[in-house]
Protein backbone atom coordinates (compact mmCIF):
# COMPACT_ATOMS: atom_id res chain seq x y z
CA UNK A 1 0.00 0.00 0.00
CA UNK A 2 1.35 3.54 -0.84
CA UNK A 3 2.27 5.73 2.17
CA UNK A 4 -0.05 8.46 2.91
CA UNK A 5 0.98 12.04 5.02
CA UNK A 6 -2.85 11.59 5.65
CA UNK A 7 -6.05 9.82 5.34
CA UNK A 8 -9.39 10.33 6.27
CA UNK A 9 -11.08 7.20 6.64
CA UNK A 10 -14.86 7.19 6.56
CA UNK A 11 -15.37 10.18 9.17
CA UNK A 12 -18.27 11.52 10.45
CA UNK A 13 -20.00 14.26 12.74
CA UNK A 14 -22.90 14.76 14.11
CA UNK A 15 -23.90 17.57 16.27
CA UNK A 16 -27.06 15.81 17.78
CA UNK A 17 -29.35 15.25 14.73
CA UNK A 18 -27.62 17.64 12.45
CA UNK A 19 -24.82 15.86 10.46
CA UNK A 20 -22.37 17.79 9.51
CA UNK A 21 -19.91 15.27 7.52
CA UNK A 22 -20.81 12.59 6.37
CA UNK A 23 -18.33 9.13 5.63
CA UNK A 24 -15.98 11.36 4.13
CA UNK A 25 -12.27 9.55 3.50
CA UNK A 26 -9.68 10.96 1.31
CA UNK A 27 -5.69 11.21 1.61
CA UNK A 28 -3.27 13.53 1.61
CA UNK A 29 0.37 12.30 -0.43
CA UNK A 30 3.47 14.46 0.45
CA UNK A 31 4.32 17.65 -1.32
CA UNK A 32 0.94 17.88 -2.45
CA UNK A 33 -1.37 20.75 -2.13
CA UNK A 34 -4.96 19.67 -1.76
CA UNK A 35 -8.24 21.56 -2.23
CA UNK A 36 -10.81 21.40 0.12
CA UNK A 37 -14.17 23.16 -1.74
CA UNK A 38 -17.91 23.28 -1.16
CA UNK A 39 -20.94 25.62 -0.55
CA UNK A 40 -21.20 27.43 3.16
CA UNK A 41 -21.85 25.07 5.31
CA UNK A 42 -20.59 22.01 3.43
CA UNK A 43 -18.70 20.42 6.88
CA UNK A 44 -14.98 21.98 5.84
CA UNK A 45 -14.38 23.62 8.60
CA UNK A 46 -15.84 21.09 11.07
CA UNK A 47 -13.38 18.29 9.14
CA UNK A 48 -10.45 20.59 9.95
CA UNK A 49 -11.66 20.86 13.31
CA UNK A 50 -12.54 16.76 13.45
CA UNK A 51 -8.53 16.38 12.17
CA UNK A 52 -6.66 18.57 14.79
CA UNK A 53 -8.35 17.09 17.82
CA UNK A 54 -10.85 20.27 18.30
CA UNK A 55 -13.39 17.88 17.78
CA UNK A 56 -14.11 14.17 18.71
CA UNK A 57 -15.09 11.93 15.42
CA UNK A 58 -18.67 10.26 15.32
CA UNK A 59 -16.97 7.47 13.24
CA UNK A 60 -13.57 7.26 11.28
CA UNK A 61 -10.43 7.72 12.11
CA UNK A 62 -7.83 9.99 10.60
CA UNK A 63 -4.17 8.81 10.45
CA UNK A 64 -1.67 11.31 9.78
CA UNK A 65 2.28 9.71 9.24
CA UNK A 66 0.41 6.08 10.68
CA UNK A 67 -0.52 7.33 13.51
CA UNK A 68 -4.07 7.11 14.46
CA UNK A 69 -4.68 10.78 15.73
CA UNK A 70 -8.24 11.36 16.15
CA UNK A 71 -8.21 10.77 19.78
CA UNK A 72 -5.19 13.09 20.73
CA UNK A 73 -5.51 16.48 21.76
CA UNK A 74 -5.23 19.72 19.45
CA UNK A 75 -1.53 20.90 20.61
CA UNK A 76 -0.48 17.04 20.20
CA UNK A 77 -1.21 17.10 16.91
CA UNK A 78 0.51 20.31 16.17
CA UNK A 79 4.09 19.25 17.90
CA UNK A 80 2.95 16.31 15.51
CA UNK A 81 3.73 18.38 12.60
CA UNK A 82 -0.24 19.43 11.24
CA UNK A 83 -1.08 22.46 11.75
CA UNK A 84 -4.22 24.49 10.77
CA UNK A 85 -5.47 28.13 10.39
CA UNK A 86 -8.57 29.95 11.59
CA UNK A 87 -10.98 30.64 8.99
CA UNK A 88 -11.95 33.70 11.94
CA UNK A 89 -9.26 34.46 12.43
CA UNK A 90 -7.53 34.20 16.06
CA UNK A 91 -4.77 37.02 16.97
CA UNK A 92 -3.69 36.89 19.98
CA UNK A 93 -4.70 40.55 20.43
CA UNK A 94 -2.92 42.03 22.96
CA UNK A 95 0.72 40.68 22.40
CA UNK A 96 2.65 42.01 19.55
CA UNK A 97 2.62 40.59 15.89
CA UNK A 98 6.33 39.22 16.84
CA UNK A 99 4.92 37.58 19.68
CA UNK A 100 2.14 36.00 18.00
CA UNK A 101 4.72 34.18 15.14
CA UNK A 102 7.10 33.70 18.30
CA UNK A 103 3.96 31.74 20.41
CA UNK A 104 4.30 29.59 16.79
CA UNK A 105 8.22 29.34 17.06
CA UNK A 106 8.29 28.19 20.25
CA UNK A 107 6.78 24.61 19.59
CA UNK A 108 10.28 23.75 17.88
CA UNK A 109 12.59 25.67 20.43
CA UNK A 110 12.43 26.24 24.02
CA UNK A 111 14.92 29.46 23.67
CA UNK A 112 13.68 32.69 23.00
CA UNK A 113 16.44 34.44 21.40
CA UNK A 114 15.81 31.40 18.75
CA UNK A 115 12.26 32.09 18.56
CA UNK A 116 12.48 35.39 17.99
CA UNK A 117 14.72 34.60 14.82
CA UNK A 118 12.10 32.09 13.23
CA UNK A 119 9.74 34.80 13.66
CA UNK A 120 11.55 37.44 12.32
CA UNK A 121 12.19 35.19 9.52
CA UNK A 122 8.22 34.64 8.96
CA UNK A 123 7.63 38.17 9.23
CA UNK A 124 10.22 38.82 6.32
CA UNK A 125 8.80 36.19 3.55
CA UNK A 126 5.21 37.34 5.03
CA UNK A 127 6.09 41.51 4.60
CA UNK A 128 5.16 41.96 7.76
CA UNK A 129 8.36 43.07 9.46
CA UNK A 130 7.12 46.95 9.83
CA UNK A 131 4.33 45.36 11.97
CA UNK A 132 6.45 43.28 13.75
CA UNK A 133 6.06 45.62 17.29
CA UNK A 134 1.86 46.47 16.39
CA UNK A 135 -0.67 45.12 18.74
CA UNK A 136 -1.94 42.01 16.72
CA UNK A 137 -5.49 43.43 17.51
CA UNK A 138 -4.78 46.68 15.86
CA UNK A 139 -4.18 44.91 11.91
CA UNK A 140 -6.51 45.28 9.26
CA UNK A 141 -8.35 42.10 8.40
CA UNK A 142 -5.49 41.01 5.30
CA UNK A 143 -2.33 41.56 7.69
CA UNK A 144 -4.47 39.39 10.63
CA UNK A 145 -4.78 36.48 7.73
CA UNK A 146 -1.33 37.12 6.88
CA UNK A 147 -0.16 36.90 10.44
CA UNK A 148 -1.98 33.49 10.93
CA UNK A 149 0.13 32.11 7.74
CA UNK A 150 3.12 33.02 9.48
CA UNK A 151 2.35 32.22 13.06
CA UNK A 152 1.40 28.68 11.74
CA UNK A 153 4.32 28.19 9.63
CA UNK A 154 6.93 29.21 12.27
CA UNK A 155 5.34 25.81 13.67
CA UNK A 156 7.74 24.25 11.32
CA UNK A 157 4.10 21.82 9.88
CA UNK A 158 4.77 19.29 8.04
CA UNK A 159 1.02 19.36 6.73
CA UNK A 160 -0.41 22.48 6.80
CA UNK A 161 -4.64 23.19 6.59
CA UNK A 162 -5.49 26.12 5.25
CA UNK A 163 -9.16 27.12 6.12
CA UNK A 164 -10.34 30.18 3.33
CA UNK A 165 -6.80 32.05 4.18
CA UNK A 166 -7.98 34.35 1.14
CA UNK A 167 -11.66 34.85 2.74
CA UNK A 168 -12.62 38.65 2.87
CA UNK A 169 -9.24 39.79 0.89
CA UNK A 170 -8.87 41.66 -2.00
CA UNK A 171 -7.37 40.83 -5.30
CA UNK A 172 -4.27 41.91 -4.41
CA UNK A 173 -3.65 40.80 -0.84
CA UNK A 174 -5.08 37.01 -3.01
CA UNK A 175 -2.39 37.37 -5.10
CA UNK A 176 0.35 38.13 -2.41
CA UNK A 177 -0.91 35.04 -0.30
CA UNK A 178 -0.66 32.83 -3.07
CA UNK A 179 2.58 33.83 -4.14
CA UNK A 180 3.19 32.81 -0.96
CA UNK A 181 1.89 29.65 -0.76
CA UNK A 182 3.80 28.41 -3.88
CA UNK A 183 6.78 29.42 -2.42
CA UNK A 184 6.38 27.09 0.87
CA UNK A 185 5.30 24.46 -1.76
CA UNK A 186 8.49 24.53 -3.49
CA UNK A 187 10.31 23.92 -0.10
CA UNK A 188 8.05 20.78 -0.42
CA UNK A 189 5.27 21.36 2.31
CA UNK A 190 2.07 19.74 2.42
CA UNK A 191 -0.97 21.92 2.47
CA UNK A 192 -4.64 21.36 2.56
CA UNK A 193 -6.54 24.33 1.18
CA UNK A 194 -9.92 25.16 1.80
CA UNK A 195 -10.47 28.24 -0.50
CA UNK A 196 -14.26 29.59 -1.62
CA UNK A 197 -12.33 31.29 -4.94
CA UNK A 198 -12.67 28.63 -7.64
CA UNK A 199 -9.92 30.65 -9.41
CA UNK A 200 -7.78 30.26 -6.77
CA UNK A 201 -8.27 26.49 -6.12
CA UNK A 202 -7.45 25.50 -9.51
CA UNK A 203 -4.70 27.55 -10.23
CA UNK A 204 -2.80 26.46 -7.23
CA UNK A 205 -4.10 22.77 -6.50
CA UNK A 206 -2.80 19.06 -7.64
CA UNK A 207 -6.06 17.83 -6.29
CA UNK A 208 -9.24 18.66 -5.32
CA UNK A 209 -12.41 17.20 -3.18
CA UNK A 210 -15.88 18.66 -2.97
CA UNK A 211 -18.09 18.59 -0.02
CA UNK A 212 -21.64 19.00 0.02
CA UNK A 213 -23.83 19.08 2.36
CA UNK A 214 -21.34 16.99 4.64
CA UNK A 215 -20.68 14.51 1.83
CA UNK A 216 -17.70 13.64 -0.65
CA UNK A 217 -19.54 14.68 -4.12
CA UNK A 218 -16.20 14.40 -5.90
CA UNK A 219 -11.98 14.31 -6.06
CA UNK A 220 -10.01 14.78 -8.65
CA UNK A 221 -7.65 16.44 -10.72
CA UNK A 222 -8.42 20.44 -11.02
CA UNK A 223 -9.52 20.13 -15.09
CA UNK A 224 -11.95 16.55 -14.31
CA UNK A 225 -13.71 19.14 -10.92
CA UNK A 226 -14.42 21.74 -13.42
CA UNK A 227 -15.86 19.52 -15.72
CA UNK A 228 -17.50 17.07 -13.46
CA UNK A 229 -21.12 17.33 -14.44
CA UNK A 230 -22.00 16.32 -10.49
CA UNK A 231 -20.06 19.42 -9.30
CA UNK A 232 -21.26 21.05 -12.24
CA UNK A 233 -24.76 20.77 -11.37
CA UNK A 234 -25.06 20.39 -7.95
CA UNK A 235 -22.31 23.38 -6.97
CA UNK A 236 -20.32 25.29 -9.66
CA UNK A 237 -24.04 25.66 -11.36
CA UNK A 238 -26.20 26.29 -8.48
CA UNK A 239 -24.24 28.37 -6.38
CA UNK A 240 -22.33 31.69 -6.52
CA UNK A 241 -19.64 29.99 -4.21
CA UNK A 242 -16.84 28.50 -6.39
CA UNK B 1 20.62 50.37 31.81
CA UNK B 2 18.54 53.09 33.27
CA UNK B 3 16.23 50.53 34.26
CA UNK B 4 19.04 49.04 35.94
CA UNK B 5 20.13 52.32 37.75
CA UNK B 6 16.36 53.05 38.81
CA UNK B 7 15.99 49.41 40.29
CA UNK B 8 19.03 49.75 42.51
CA UNK B 9 17.78 52.95 43.32
CA UNK B 10 14.65 51.45 44.53
CA UNK B 11 15.93 48.28 45.82
CA UNK B 12 18.48 50.46 48.35
CA UNK B 13 16.00 52.49 49.19
CA UNK B 14 13.50 49.74 49.94
CA UNK B 15 16.55 48.05 52.08
CA UNK B 16 17.53 51.51 53.77
CA UNK B 17 13.97 52.33 54.71
CA UNK B 18 13.72 50.54 58.17
CA UNK B 19 16.97 52.03 58.78
CA UNK B 20 15.41 55.56 58.47
CA UNK B 21 12.34 55.26 60.01
CA UNK B 22 13.81 53.85 63.63
CA UNK B 23 12.09 51.44 65.66
CA UNK B 24 8.57 52.63 64.80
CA UNK B 25 6.35 49.65 65.36
CA UNK B 26 3.11 51.25 63.62
CA UNK B 27 5.01 52.54 60.76
CA UNK B 28 7.12 49.39 60.18
CA UNK B 29 3.93 46.95 60.64
CA UNK B 30 2.10 49.33 57.45
CA UNK B 31 4.82 48.50 55.23
CA UNK B 32 4.90 45.09 56.25
CA UNK B 33 1.78 44.94 54.62
CA UNK B 34 2.35 47.11 51.61
CA UNK B 35 5.20 44.40 51.20
CA UNK B 36 3.29 41.52 51.53
CA UNK B 37 0.24 42.52 49.45
CA UNK B 38 2.62 43.85 46.81
CA UNK B 39 4.04 39.90 46.60
CA UNK B 40 0.58 38.16 47.52
CA UNK B 41 -0.78 40.43 44.19
CA UNK B 42 2.23 39.35 42.12
CA UNK B 43 2.09 35.59 42.62
CA UNK B 44 -1.98 36.23 41.93
CA UNK B 45 -1.31 37.77 38.74
CA UNK B 46 1.59 34.98 37.18
CA UNK B 47 -1.67 32.93 37.03
CA UNK B 48 -4.72 36.12 36.81
CA UNK B 49 -2.21 38.45 34.88
CA UNK B 50 -0.76 36.26 32.70
CA UNK B 51 -2.62 33.02 32.34
CA UNK B 52 -5.75 35.06 32.78
CA UNK B 53 -7.19 32.34 35.32
CA UNK B 54 -8.92 34.46 37.46
CA UNK B 55 -8.60 32.94 41.08
CA UNK B 56 -11.26 33.89 43.82
CA UNK B 57 -9.32 31.74 46.24
CA UNK B 58 -5.62 32.80 47.10
CA UNK B 59 -6.65 33.29 50.73
CA UNK B 60 -6.42 28.66 50.43
CA UNK B 61 -3.00 28.90 49.38
CA UNK B 62 -2.26 31.77 52.34
CA UNK B 63 -3.93 30.11 55.11
CA UNK B 64 -2.36 26.60 53.70
CA UNK B 65 1.02 28.40 54.37
CA UNK B 66 0.15 29.89 57.92
CA UNK B 67 -1.91 26.87 59.08
CA UNK B 68 0.64 24.79 58.44
CA UNK B 69 3.38 26.46 59.96
CA UNK B 70 1.65 27.19 62.86
CA UNK B 71 0.28 23.80 63.60
CA UNK B 72 3.88 22.77 62.94
CA UNK B 73 5.51 24.77 65.32
CA UNK B 74 3.25 24.56 68.33
CA UNK B 75 3.76 21.22 68.29
CA UNK B 76 7.64 20.81 67.59
CA UNK B 77 8.42 24.12 69.00
CA UNK B 78 12.64 23.39 68.27
CA UNK B 79 11.52 22.97 64.10
CA UNK B 80 13.37 25.34 61.82
CA UNK B 81 10.74 27.80 60.83
CA UNK B 82 12.01 27.50 57.04
CA UNK B 83 10.85 23.33 57.22
CA UNK B 84 7.84 24.31 58.26
CA UNK B 85 7.67 26.61 55.21
CA UNK B 86 8.95 24.13 52.85
CA UNK B 87 5.80 21.80 54.51
CA UNK B 88 3.33 24.85 53.88
CA UNK B 89 4.20 24.88 50.51
CA UNK B 90 3.58 21.37 50.06
CA UNK B 91 0.16 21.60 51.18
CA UNK B 92 -0.97 24.44 49.11
CA UNK B 93 0.54 22.79 46.43
CA UNK B 94 -1.75 19.74 47.24
CA UNK B 95 -4.83 22.06 46.85
CA UNK B 96 -3.68 23.30 43.74
CA UNK B 97 -3.40 20.18 42.05
CA UNK B 98 -6.43 18.98 43.15
CA UNK B 99 -8.27 22.07 41.82
CA UNK B 100 -6.46 21.80 38.86
CA UNK B 101 -6.68 18.48 38.14
CA UNK B 102 -10.51 19.25 38.44
CA UNK B 103 -11.37 22.44 36.88
CA UNK B 104 -8.30 23.00 34.15
CA UNK B 105 -9.89 20.38 32.31
CA UNK B 106 -12.66 22.88 31.56
CA UNK B 107 -13.38 25.69 29.01
CA UNK B 108 -14.36 28.77 30.58
CA UNK B 109 -14.86 30.46 33.86
CA UNK B 110 -15.54 27.33 35.86
CA UNK B 111 -12.17 28.03 37.36
CA UNK B 112 -12.79 31.68 38.90
CA UNK B 113 -16.04 29.46 40.85
CA UNK B 114 -13.80 26.54 41.28
CA UNK B 115 -11.39 28.04 43.34
CA UNK B 116 -13.82 30.45 45.67
CA UNK B 117 -15.69 26.56 46.21
CA UNK B 118 -11.85 25.29 47.08
CA UNK B 119 -11.18 27.95 49.54
CA UNK B 120 -14.34 27.85 50.83
CA UNK B 121 -14.11 23.38 51.65
CA UNK B 122 -10.56 24.21 53.51
CA UNK B 123 -11.42 27.25 55.49
CA UNK B 124 -14.91 25.58 57.09
CA UNK B 125 -12.50 22.58 57.84
CA UNK B 126 -10.25 24.22 59.62
CA UNK B 127 -12.95 26.19 61.13
CA UNK B 128 -14.15 22.24 62.40
CA UNK B 129 -10.87 20.75 62.80
CA UNK B 130 -9.61 20.38 66.27
CA UNK B 131 -5.97 20.23 65.20
CA UNK B 132 -6.51 23.66 63.64
CA UNK B 133 -7.54 25.20 66.92
CA UNK B 134 -11.00 25.31 64.92
CA UNK B 135 -12.83 28.74 65.78
CA UNK B 136 -10.32 30.03 68.36
CA UNK B 137 -7.49 29.70 66.31
CA UNK B 138 -4.09 29.21 67.06
CA UNK B 139 -1.73 31.11 68.86
CA UNK B 140 2.41 30.85 68.52
CA UNK B 141 3.73 32.01 72.12
CA UNK B 142 7.52 31.72 70.93
CA UNK B 143 9.31 31.70 67.97
CA UNK B 144 13.42 31.65 67.12
CA UNK B 145 15.21 31.42 64.02
CA UNK B 146 18.98 32.02 63.80
CA UNK B 147 18.98 34.18 67.11
CA UNK B 148 17.57 37.22 65.54
CA UNK B 149 15.51 38.77 67.35
CA UNK B 150 11.94 37.82 66.08
CA UNK B 151 9.78 40.07 68.44
CA UNK B 152 11.43 43.36 66.27
CA UNK B 153 9.31 43.79 62.89
CA UNK B 154 12.41 44.31 61.00
CA UNK B 155 13.41 40.60 60.21
CA UNK B 156 9.95 40.20 58.39
CA UNK B 157 10.05 43.90 56.78
CA UNK B 158 13.36 42.13 55.00
CA UNK B 159 11.63 38.65 54.62
CA UNK B 160 8.52 39.93 52.82
CA UNK B 161 11.18 42.46 50.71
CA UNK B 162 12.84 38.93 49.61
CA UNK B 163 9.91 37.17 48.91
CA UNK B 164 8.59 39.98 46.89
CA UNK B 165 12.12 40.46 44.95
CA UNK B 166 11.60 36.74 44.47
CA UNK B 167 8.36 37.27 42.61
CA UNK B 168 8.71 40.00 40.99
CA UNK B 169 12.29 38.29 39.49
CA UNK B 170 10.43 35.08 38.44
CA UNK B 171 7.51 37.29 36.48
CA UNK B 172 10.24 39.16 35.19
CA UNK B 173 12.07 36.37 33.84
CA UNK B 174 8.77 34.70 32.88
CA UNK B 175 7.65 37.51 30.56
CA UNK B 176 10.26 36.88 28.54
CA UNK B 177 10.56 33.06 28.79
CA UNK B 178 8.67 30.33 26.52
CA UNK B 179 6.16 29.71 29.55
CA UNK B 180 5.45 33.55 30.13
CA UNK B 181 4.95 33.70 25.84
CA UNK B 182 2.52 30.29 26.40
CA UNK B 183 0.55 31.30 29.83
CA UNK B 184 -0.50 35.05 27.65
CA UNK B 185 -1.15 33.33 24.46
CA UNK B 186 -3.57 31.29 26.85
CA UNK B 187 -4.92 34.33 28.48
CA UNK B 188 -5.30 35.71 24.58
CA UNK B 189 -7.27 32.86 22.68
CA UNK B 190 -7.39 29.62 24.10
CA UNK B 191 -8.17 27.66 20.98
CA UNK B 192 -5.47 29.55 19.16
CA UNK B 193 -2.96 28.62 21.87
CA UNK B 194 -3.72 25.00 21.54
CA UNK B 195 -3.90 24.92 17.97
CA UNK B 196 0.00 26.42 18.08
CA UNK B 197 1.15 23.47 20.27
CA UNK B 198 0.46 24.72 23.84
CA UNK B 199 -0.72 21.65 26.20
CA UNK B 200 -3.29 23.99 28.32
CA UNK B 201 -4.00 22.28 31.01
CA UNK B 202 0.08 21.44 31.49
CA UNK B 203 0.36 25.33 31.54
CA UNK B 204 -2.24 26.40 33.22
CA UNK B 205 -1.80 23.97 36.20
CA UNK B 206 2.28 25.01 36.36
CA UNK B 207 1.24 28.70 36.71
CA UNK B 208 -1.25 27.91 39.98
CA UNK B 209 1.63 25.91 41.30
CA UNK B 210 4.00 28.78 41.10
CA UNK B 211 1.76 31.04 42.34
CA UNK B 212 0.23 28.71 45.38
CA UNK B 213 3.67 28.00 46.33
CA UNK B 214 4.84 31.77 46.30
CA UNK B 215 1.35 32.93 47.89
CA UNK B 216 1.69 29.73 50.83
CA UNK B 217 5.26 30.78 51.41
CA UNK B 218 3.71 34.78 52.09
CA UNK B 219 1.19 32.72 54.88
CA UNK B 220 3.89 31.26 56.40
CA UNK B 221 5.99 34.70 57.09
CA UNK B 222 2.58 36.35 57.92
CA UNK B 223 2.23 33.30 60.51
CA UNK B 224 5.58 33.93 61.90
CA UNK B 225 4.99 37.47 62.52
CA UNK B 226 1.88 37.51 63.40
CA UNK B 227 1.65 34.67 65.66
CA UNK B 228 -1.29 34.30 65.78
CA UNK B 229 -4.39 33.24 63.17
CA UNK B 230 -7.54 31.92 62.58
CA UNK B 231 -9.35 31.51 59.54
CA UNK B 232 -11.12 35.03 59.16
CA UNK B 233 -7.62 36.38 59.33
CA UNK B 234 -6.03 34.17 56.55
CA UNK B 235 -8.72 32.01 55.16
CA UNK B 236 -11.22 34.80 54.64
CA UNK B 237 -12.85 35.12 51.02
CA UNK B 238 -12.18 38.94 51.48
CA UNK B 239 -8.59 38.36 51.72
CA UNK B 240 -8.86 36.75 48.45
CA UNK B 241 -10.74 39.87 46.68
CA UNK B 242 -8.02 42.30 48.12
CA UNK B 243 -5.71 40.68 46.53
CA UNK B 244 -7.61 40.77 43.35
CA UNK B 245 -8.39 44.26 43.79
CA UNK B 246 -5.01 45.25 44.48
CA UNK B 247 -3.55 43.49 41.01
CA UNK B 248 -6.84 44.96 39.41
CA UNK B 249 -6.25 48.95 40.45
CA UNK B 250 -2.39 48.41 40.11
CA UNK B 251 -2.49 46.50 36.07
CA UNK B 252 -3.52 43.21 35.53
CA UNK B 253 -0.65 41.41 33.78
CA UNK B 254 1.82 43.91 34.69
CA UNK B 255 5.37 43.94 36.42
CA UNK B 256 4.79 46.63 38.40
CA UNK B 257 0.84 47.23 38.75
CA UNK B 258 0.96 44.54 42.35
CA UNK B 259 3.25 46.60 43.60
CA UNK B 260 1.56 50.38 42.59
CA UNK B 261 -1.93 49.14 43.88
CA UNK B 262 -0.28 47.92 47.15
CA UNK B 263 1.26 51.26 47.39
CA UNK B 264 -2.00 52.85 46.70
CA UNK B 265 -4.37 50.68 48.85
CA UNK B 266 -2.67 49.54 51.63
CA UNK B 267 -2.10 53.11 53.24
CA UNK B 268 -5.48 53.73 52.25
CA UNK B 269 -7.25 50.88 54.23
CA UNK B 270 -5.25 51.23 57.13
CA UNK B 271 -6.00 55.26 56.99
CA UNK B 272 -10.11 54.14 56.87
CA UNK B 273 -9.06 51.64 59.98
CA UNK B 274 -7.79 54.19 62.01
CA UNK B 275 -10.23 56.77 61.05
CA UNK B 276 -7.64 59.15 59.93
CA UNK B 277 -9.77 59.92 57.18
CA UNK B 278 -12.55 61.07 59.38
CA UNK B 279 -10.17 62.94 61.29
CA UNK B 280 -8.55 64.50 58.18
CA UNK B 281 -12.08 65.50 56.68
CA UNK B 282 -12.99 67.22 60.41
CA UNK B 283 -9.68 68.80 60.72
CA UNK B 284 -9.82 70.57 57.35
CA UNK B 285 -13.13 71.60 58.28
CA UNK B 286 -15.52 69.69 55.93
CA UNK B 287 -17.28 67.90 58.30
CA UNK B 288 -18.24 69.43 61.65
CA UNK B 289 -17.51 66.60 64.22
CA UNK B 290 -20.64 66.12 65.83
CA UNK B 291 -22.44 66.50 62.88
CA UNK B 292 -24.74 63.81 62.12
CA UNK B 293 -22.01 62.58 58.92
CA UNK B 294 -19.40 63.17 61.23
CA UNK B 295 -20.51 60.94 63.53
CA UNK B 296 -21.67 58.57 61.04
CA UNK B 297 -17.87 58.68 59.60
CA UNK B 298 -16.49 58.45 62.90
CA UNK B 299 -18.43 55.42 63.59
CA UNK B 300 -18.41 53.77 60.20
CA UNK B 301 -15.54 54.51 57.99
CA UNK B 302 -13.34 52.40 60.29
CA UNK B 303 -15.26 49.26 58.47
CA UNK B 304 -15.59 50.55 54.96
CA UNK B 305 -12.29 49.86 53.57
CA UNK B 306 -13.80 46.87 51.65
CA UNK B 307 -16.49 49.57 50.18
CA UNK B 308 -13.75 51.87 49.65
CA UNK B 309 -11.71 49.04 47.36
CA UNK B 310 -15.12 48.09 45.78
CA UNK B 311 -15.39 51.61 44.64
CA UNK B 312 -12.47 52.60 43.78
CA UNK B 313 -12.05 48.97 41.38
CA UNK B 314 -15.11 49.84 40.03
CA UNK B 315 -13.79 53.13 38.72
CA UNK B 316 -10.67 51.85 37.50
CA UNK B 317 -12.74 49.14 35.52
CA UNK B 318 -14.58 52.17 33.94
CA UNK B 319 -11.58 54.45 33.54
CA UNK B 320 -8.58 52.84 33.62
CA UNK B 321 -9.11 49.29 32.66
CA UNK B 322 -5.55 48.73 32.20
CA UNK B 323 -5.02 49.63 35.81
CA UNK B 324 -2.90 52.82 36.95
CA UNK B 325 0.06 51.62 34.67
CA UNK B 326 -2.01 51.17 31.67
CA UNK B 327 -1.88 55.46 32.06
CA UNK B 328 2.14 55.24 31.65
CA UNK B 329 2.15 52.88 29.05
CA UNK B 330 2.78 53.61 25.62
CA UNK B 331 -0.24 52.68 23.36
CA UNK B 332 1.06 50.58 20.67
N1 LIG C 1 -19.78 23.55 17.08
C1 LIG C 1 -20.85 23.23 16.30
N2 LIG C 1 -22.02 22.86 16.88
C2 LIG C 1 -23.09 22.54 16.13
N3 LIG C 1 -23.11 22.56 14.79
C3 LIG C 1 -21.99 22.93 14.14
C4 LIG C 1 -20.80 23.29 14.87
N4 LIG C 1 -19.83 23.61 13.98
C5 LIG C 1 -20.40 23.45 12.76
N5 LIG C 1 -21.68 23.05 12.85
C6 LIG C 1 -22.57 22.74 11.73
O1 LIG C 1 -21.91 21.90 10.84
C7 LIG C 1 -22.23 22.22 9.51
C8 LIG C 1 -20.97 22.45 8.70
O2 LIG C 1 -20.38 23.68 9.08
P1 LIG C 1 -18.91 24.08 8.67
O3 LIG C 1 -18.02 22.94 8.90
O4 LIG C 1 -18.57 25.34 9.35
O5 LIG C 1 -19.08 24.34 7.11
P2 LIG C 1 -18.08 25.03 6.10
O6 LIG C 1 -16.78 25.29 6.79
O7 LIG C 1 -17.96 24.07 4.97
O8 LIG C 1 -18.74 26.31 5.66
C9 LIG C 1 -23.16 23.42 9.55
O9 LIG C 1 -24.48 22.98 9.43
C10 LIG C 1 -22.91 23.98 10.92
O10 LIG C 1 -24.07 24.60 11.42
MG1 LIG D 1 -15.77 27.04 7.13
Amino acid sequence: MIQHLLRISHVSKHFGGNVAVHDVSFAVDEKQIVGLIGPNGAGKTTLFNCMTGFFPVTSGEVIFDIKKINDLRPDEVCRLGMARTWQRVKPLGSLSVLENVMVGAFSVTNKTRQAEEIAMEQLKRMGLTDYASKSAGSLPIGLKKKLELARVLATHPKLLLLDEICGGLNHTETETILDIIRSIRQRGATIVFIEHDMKAVTSICDRIVVLNSGEKLAEGSPEEITNNPDVIAAYLGGGHHA
Amino acid sequence: MKQITLLTILAAAAIALPLVIGENPYITGILISVLMMAALSSAWNILGGYAGQYSFGHAAYFGAGAYTTLILLTNYPTLNPLICMAVGIIAASIIALITGAIVFRLRGHYFGLASIAVAEIVRLSVLNFDFTGGAQGILLSDVSLWGLDLNSKNPFYYAMLLVLAVTLGITAYLRTSKTGYYLQAIREDQDAASSLGINLSFYKNKSLLLSAALTSVLGSLYGLYIRFIDTSAVLDLRLSIEIILTAIIGGVGTLWGPVVGALLLVPLAEMLRSNLLGDALVKAGLVSETSALGIFLKENLAHAHVLVYGIITVLCILYLPKGILGLFRRTK
